[in-house]
């Protein structure tokens, strides 16, 4: 009976982050300015985190929470490449 | 019993994340949208890694998730404020040509 | 006896930035929910008092993280900071608590 309740949690949570996924997903492809689409590259990123946290419950493995530090160091660095890449380039056409 | 407590924290998690991606829908400001992603995709992780930590009760599992969450919380709004500093950059530039 | 009142001023932070995080949280959430958006949002200037490294980027990591408020921008001179809120942008109840937050910062970091 316990068991059963942890399955039906992690049920919820991949259908949550699944539809959070689909909406980042066209906010992605609507964004009406580049920073709107590294907003929810950064966002995508978290969600991709939490969807391998959970997964390790699922498979009952500790070793996939290394994946996540990897994840989180990345992302970080992603979006504050792409977001000074853009700063610099405004100020190279000025 | 630690199975109940447990499924409270992700799912209240999980719930968060989408709560974060709804706003980041909804909001008309892209300011606001860097609110809706930064606070409650942090709080959303900060549940799940929780849950997490208590399925496995190991030593190093905390450790190392005790380290995500520090590492969450110092760059989540780095990154949310290099966002809004470009794009201000990028408004200013505009309005004076 | 001076490590003793570091370490409950440490202790005492935490918990206050425990507080304004479920607050935000709370905050964010119902905003998002309801049909109707309350939000009102505008930039404001804060003159800093904090002067150390440490202590500005306590201020605006706090600040990102509390219900309402983001950081932007700083003066090159590290003395005003430009911050965005989502609410209630002209009563001076924005300043209020960042001001408080100041006052904490700096008996925490001296």
């Amino acid at each position: 009976m316990t068991q059963n309740i942890l399955d039906i949690a992690v049920l919820i949570c991949f259908l949550c982050m699944l539809i959070a996924m689909l909406l980042a997903f066209v906010r992605l492809v609507r964004g009406p300015s580049m920073y709107d689409r590294i907003a929810a590259i950064d966002f995508i990123a978290s969600i991709t985190m939490g969807f391998i946290l959970i997964y390790s419950i699922v498979i009952k493995k500790s070793m996939y929470v290394d994946i996540a530090i990897i994840i989180s160091l990345i992302s970080f660095i992603g979006t504050v490449a792409i977001s000074t890449y853009l700063k610099l380039n405004i100020k190279k056409d000025e | 019993m630690n199975e109940i407590i447990i499924s409270i924290f992700i799912v209240i998690g999980a719930l968060w994340i989408l709560i974060a991606a709804i706003g980041l829908m909804r909001f008309k400001d892209i300011y606001s949208r860097i609110h809706a992603t930064t606070k409650a995709t942090s709080f959303g992780l900060l549940l799940t890694i929780i849950g997490v930590t208590i399925y496995f009760a190991t030593f190093t599992v905390a450790l190392k998730l005790s380290l995500i969450i520090i590492f969450i919380y110092l760059t989540s709004p780095l990154a949310a404020h290099s966002i809004a500093k470009s794009y201000k950059n990028d408004r200013d530039s505009k309005k004076l040509l | 006896m001076r490590i003793i009142t570091k370490i409950y001023l440490a202790i005492s932070f935490l918990m206050y930035y425990l507080v304004k995080l479920i607050q935000a949280n709370v905050y964010i959430a119902y905003d998002i929910l309801t049909p109707k958006m309350h939000t009102n949002p505008g930039f404001v200037w804060i003159p800093l008092r904090v002067t150390s490294d440490i202590g500005i980027l306590l201020l605006s990591n706090l600040l990102s993280m509390t219900p309402g408020t983001l950081t932007v921008d700083i003066r090159p001179d590290k003395s005003e900071l430009l911050v965005h809120c989502l609410y209630n942008v002209s009563d001076g109840k924005v300043v209020d608590e960042i001001e408080e937050m100041q006052d904490k910062i700096i008996t925490l970091t001296s």
